[in-house]
């Protein structure tokens, strides 16, 4: 159904009660949200939960349901008596296009709107390559993720996941300019262009926030209120989860323990330069060409490249040399990890990284200095353990960051009437009209909220 | 060789040698006898049967029992009955080729439920992670495959052609990789030329499809197929109508073998190693049973095959001769 009909079909059942758009949106907004989040499923849980009476819940499921947002057709198991219709969030109405940009790699995916990861596509990639090539490639897997799916469907968000802190501030409603992440990104438009070739908002965050994020939703800190994630690359960047909500700080940059000095025998430098894999492949590098690994020797007698990825290997196979150098990295963040881990008290500690990933000696190193100098009571019951989502967890993420984007109460207010989020006035006014065909808002809109009940 | 594509979620490719077994493993594993299950999606084809030649051979060293190998027919349904009643059956592990995403994804959840170790093949279903629900994924690198099937394929293309580009319309990450890794080569390679994509269900909606982009796309010259029986089919359906198109594809089959042979329309044809791919399936599975750590993802690269090589290739990927038709036409037989 169209706005047009969702407002005459809104009119129709609230004849002769007083309509004022102020005070149903609220209730509209809230009994989504509760669908959505799955914290009601039937009527009568959402007349419990938002303490709402039985004719304003019907009358919003009924707009709701015009508006295509959710769907009453399932009924659920009966306890005595008639089995209850389920209400389930139309997940399906839209999709949300994801990337994960990380200095080797590009990711995309597509998700639904509950941020439930449906395709998803990996590649090697060059992040110092001119911006406009990035942006090209995105658009194909883009546009190639669309096409794979059975029902075409429409995207309805944008969600990047970027190796580099994205400064919180004034645009967070929906990106309107690209933000500096990188220093290429400073000449090119990457936000406006991805705007303007699907005609939807754009959010980004960084790598690290987006991985916490997948990983509290779907991976080892799922169900949990305290986390700490750390992703071990060139740079090392912390996640933060308290209350069961990504802590991004003032500025966005909640997180930043690479830039924390340590010290490496008796030099002092920040954590990035002393443990990150920048470190680890110089170090192997000299242990190669030294003989002092013979594993990694034997790698550059044949010709390959010795990168932090060929370390971790060779440490793996039980390389002495290259299982040395890991243990060293693994000591030093875990000494910043332990600093975090006693100041947070979280329940677990998630590490993620391909270089984290393809090792245990790193793992071992971490774990060792984490548990010998925090308080007991912090590592109790603390676990530490490896992501296993890979990058599949920035995708989760950032599936996260737009579906509670689009959904936060702020946002969904000035959109939820016309059913789709590129008609909110305030992107129609960014981009244009999303589509001269789309109907205009409804002129009725829902009766109030008689039926709230006072605490 | 080296692996272009990543994994699933994005993990480096570890090589086959990264799960080779020791003396020591195959002590450890005869020491206890364990029981596999293989769950494939056909157990038609040379590829099926060299996987299945590959995982028996290692299990039979390590003393691990098959108890069955299950012919899926390609059937959704029957994929999920089968593993909903392996789960009663309770090997320690199974070796499956998931023939679905989203579709079998519950079932296959209910097998790591279970506690049974799941090394899958190829394919991973939606929302599955390594570690959590699989032990580990084996697969070709078909980012790989693609990329060579189109450098194969582009010498034959003139300035500004246009090729039909056939993908599986199944959401599958084995094809996906190898038609977005096609496109991605051309794209960098050779931006004059032309891509025009339809995506198949089944062999004969393929040949179809390729007459009818034909009909639409009169310059069409070439055309890229993401593995080698509907390759096949396309190509004869093509000439019985009157087109030779050149022809590329992933996997020597016999045919296309003989195609290649001949200099007939195939021209490129990216090849997996199957055999290999089941010993490392097997040696996974090994490892995992003695709770060994394993990589997420283990990838096996292809090999690019043109005629000139085609003879020596067959032997590499099927252990056997190369049809007699195809060293007949090659003149290295009578």
């Amino acid at each position: 159904m169209d706005a047009n009909a969702a407002a005459e079909s809104s009119r129709l059942r609230g004849k002769g009660r007083p309509r004022t758009s102020e005070t149903a949106i609220p209730s509209l907004i809230e009994i989504l949200n509760l669908i959505r989040t799955e914290r009601a499923s039937t009527r009568q849980e959402l007349e419990r939960e938002a303490e709402l009476g039985r004719a304003v819940v019907a009358d919003r499921l009924q707009l709701l349901s015009d508006l295509n947002l959710v769907d009453e057709s399932e009924l659920g198991h009966a306890t005595g008596g008639r089995a209850p219709r389920l209400v389930k969030f139309s997940a399906r109405r839209g999709l949300i296009l994801l990337a994960t940009l990380d200095q080797m790699s590009i990711g995309v995916g597509v998700s639904d709107l509950s941020g439930n990861l449906l395709t998803q596509h990996h590649e090697a990639a060059n992040l110092t390559a001119p911006v406009a090539q990035l942006a090209d490639r995105l658009t194909s897997l883009f546009n190639w993720c669309l096409e794979r799916q059975v029902t075409p469907t429409a995207p309805w968000a944008i969600s990047l996941s970027v190796p580099g802190t994205v400064p919180s501030g004034r645009n967070d409603a929906f990106m309107t300019t690209t933000p500096p992440v990188l220093p290429a990104w400073e000449d090119f438009p990457l936000v406006e262009t991805l705007t303007r070739q699907f005609g939807v908002p754009v959010w980004i965050r960084s790598s690290v926030e987006t991985m916490a994020m997948g990983e509290l939703h779907a991976g080892a800190g799922h169900g949990l209120r305290s986390m700490l994630f750390v992703k071990v690359g060139r740079r090392i960047g912390a996640g933060i989860v308290c209350d069961g909500q990504l802590y991004r700080g003032a500025q966005g940059a909640a997180g930043l323990i690479g830039a924390l000095p340590v010290v490496s025998d008796g030099v002092t430098g920040t954590l990035d330069v002393m443990a990150g894999s920048d470190m680890i492949e110089r170090e192997g590098r000299t242990a190669a060409e030294s003989g002092r690994s013979p594993v990694l020797a034997d790698l550059l007698r044949r010709g390959a490249e010795i990168t932090s990825i060929e370390v971790s290997q060779a440490a793996q196979i039980g390389d002495p040399a290259a299982s040395a150098i890991l243990s060293k990295s693994g000591h030093l963040i875990g000494q910043v990890v332990a600093t975090l881990a006693n100041a947070l008290n979280p329940e677990i500690i998630v590490l993620s990284g391909t270089l984290v990933q393809t090792n245990d000696n790193l793992l071992a190193g971490i774990r060792e200095t984490v548990y010998g100098a925090s308080h007991p009571l912090v590592t109790r019951d603390l676990r530490i353990i490896c992501s296993q989502m890979g990058s599949s967890a920035g995708l989760v993420g950032a599936a996260r960051v737009a579906s509670e984007a689009l959904f936060s109460p702020s946002f969904l207010k000035d959109w939820i009437l016309h059913g789709k989020p590129n008609m909110h006035p305030g992107f129609v006014a960014f981009h244009g009209p999303a589509d001269k065909a789309e109907p205009p808002p409804p002129n009725h809109l829902p009766p109030s909220d008689p039926g709230r009940i006072a605490p | 060789m080296t692996i272009s594509g990543l994994g699933p979620h994005g993990e480096r490719a570890s090589p086959p040698e990264r799960v080779s077994l020791l003396p020591e493993d195959l002590a450890a594993a005869r020491a206890a006898t364990r029981r596999v299950a293989i769950v494939l999606h056909t157990l038609d084809g040379d590829w099926t049967k060299q996987q299945i030649s590959g995982m028996l051979g290692i299990f039979g060293d390590c003393g691990v029992v098959v108890t069955e190998v299950i012919d899926c027919g390609f059937s959704v349904n029957r994929q999920v009955s089968e593993l909903d009643r392996l789960i009663v059956a309770a090997p320690d592990a199974i070796v499956a080729l998931p023939v679905a995403n989203e579709q079998v994804a519950a079932a296959f959840r209910r097998v790591s439920e279970a506690g049974i170790r799941l090394i899958l093949l190829e394919n991973v279903p939606t929302g599955l992670l390594p570690g959590t629900h699989y032990t580990s994924l084996v697969s070709s690198d078909n980012f790989g495959l693609g990329k060579m099937a189109a450098a194969g394929l582009a010498p034959h293309l003139v300035e500004g052609a246009a090729v039909g580009v056939l993908g599986f319309a199944a959401d599958f990450f084995a094809t996906n990789e190898r038609e977005i890794a096609f496109a991605n080569w051309l794209q960098a390679n050779r931006p004059d030329v032309r891509s025009h994509v339809r995506r198949f269900g089944d062999m004969d909606e393929a040949a179809e499809l390729a007459l009818q982009m034909i009909a639409d796309q009169p310059d069409i010259s070439a055309f890229f197929v993401v593995w080698d029986t509907p390759a096949n089919a396309v190509a004869t359906r093509l000439q019985s109508a009157g087109y030779t198109p050149a022809m590329a594809t992933v996997d020597l089959g016999e045919d296309v073998a003989i195609a290649l042979a001949a200099g007939r329309q195939f021209v490129s044809v990216a090849a997996q190693l199957p055999f290999q791919q089941g010993v490392a399936a097997a040696c996974t599975t090994i490892l995992a049973l003695l709770d060994r750590t394993v990589p997420a993802w283990i990838a096996i690269p292809g090999i690019s095959v043109a005629q000139s090589n085609v003879a020596d290739s067959f032997q590499i990927i099927w252990r056997k001769p190369a049809p007699r038709e195809a060293l007949r036409l090659l003149g290295l037989a009578p």
